[in-house]
């Protein structure tokens, strides 16, 4: 049976691409978090650029941190 | 701290779960590519999940099996894991975004007697094959990326719309590969036969395509370079090519601790 991610998942906008393999994401809701690829994302080779549309999973521990987890094909 | 109170389960052939409290507290996954490869990653926020989850995805694979992941140089806490799940760096390779407009360095002249165009399958294919010869025949396809590796039984699909070739004389002497699926086209591929190289026709290649997706509205493309390839470091960096990071490509042998 599925069960349900430990973490929040909500859809963002690259506003920043950072120098460390980071991103700004601005959430639907407006905050801006700091969010770092999946592996499975830099497995595949997917790029991330400005203003792509992005899954982020928030880290349970800290809400202002996430992980992109799917790119949105806009 | 947390204490360990997870399990890890494998939920399908190629995905195992970290599990607390009925929740998904970490993902691992293993890809097999068409090269013959396995690609493992893992996404979780805590460490202890992290090293569970890597000792199991080991295991389950077979004992004979070379595993492989990529990481990001920068994310250092990301590469600790690894290594300590007995992962060492194999292949560096340098992110570039390449302008494609008048940010661009200047265009000089192509190369004489050298023609870029579309591609045809069948000189294609038969340039393709003539380019891996000459590698194979001397540094190998070993550290390649997996598009370019040794293909793991049938035809290698080659689709003519994404390349670019030169021409002399009427045969094709080098080639370029471009995807545009995404809002930043990717250069998969630049390959020149030997005899050709030196000559300029990589670079004119580049300037053909450049030029053409500039005309579509793309500001630039990407790209990735083994460090250890100078040549096209240099081609990059001449195109006035930003470089953008470092990606590591891990690799661990069979019989490594984790």
């Amino acid at each position: 049976m599925p069960r349900a991610a430990g973490g929040i998942e909500v859809e963002g906008i690259v506003v920043e691409c950072l120098r460390n393999a980071s991103f700004r994401v601005e959430l639907s809701n407006g905050h801006k978090v700091l969010a770092h690829i999946s592996g499975k994302i830099r497995k595949n080779y997917i790029k991330i650029v400005l203003e792509d549309r992005v899954l982020v999973e928030l880290s349970p521990y800290d809400l202002d941190r996430g992980r992109i987890i799917f790119r949105y094909r806009n | 701290m947390h204490t360990v109170r997870f399990t890890i389960s494998r939920v399908a052939d190629n995905q195992w779960h970290a599990i607390e409290n009925d929740l998904v507290v970490g993902r691992g996954h293993a890809t097999r590519r068409l090269d013959g490869r396995t690609f493992l990653s893992i996404d979780t926020w805590r460490d202890a999940v992290f090293h569970r989850l890597a000792a199991a995805m080991v295991a389950d694979q077979p004992h004979d099996q070379v595993q492989y992941t990529v990481v990001d140089e920068t994310d250092r806490d990301l590469l600790t894991n690894w290594v300590l799940a007995g992962f060492a760096t194999w292949r560096r390779e340098a992110e570039f975004a390449v302008p494609t407009g008048p940010s661009r360095a200047t265009v000089r002249s192509g190369p004489s007697g050298v023609v870029i165009t579309t591609a045809d399958e069948a000189p294609l294919r038969e340039l393709d094959r003539a380019i891996r010869g000459e590698v194979e025949a001397a540094a190998g396809w070993h550290t390649m990326p997996p598009e370019v590796l040794p293909w793991q039984g049938g035809t290698r699909p080659i689709d003519p719309s994404q390349y670019t070739i030169a021409v002399r004389d009427g045969r094709y002497v080098g080639l370029v590969r471009v995807a545009t699926m995404t809002r930043r086209p990717r250069i998969g591929l630049v390959a020149v036969l030997a005899a050709e190289q030196r000559h300029g026709i990589g670079r004119a290649l580049l300037d053909h395509v450049l030029d053409g997706l500039h005309g579509c509205g793309f500001e630039a493309a990407t790209a990735e370079v083994d460090e250890t390839n100078t040549a096209a470091l240099a081609l990059f960096e001449g195109l006035g090519a930003r470089r953008t990071g470092t990606t590591l490509e891990l690799i661990r042998r069979p019989g490594k601790a984790v």
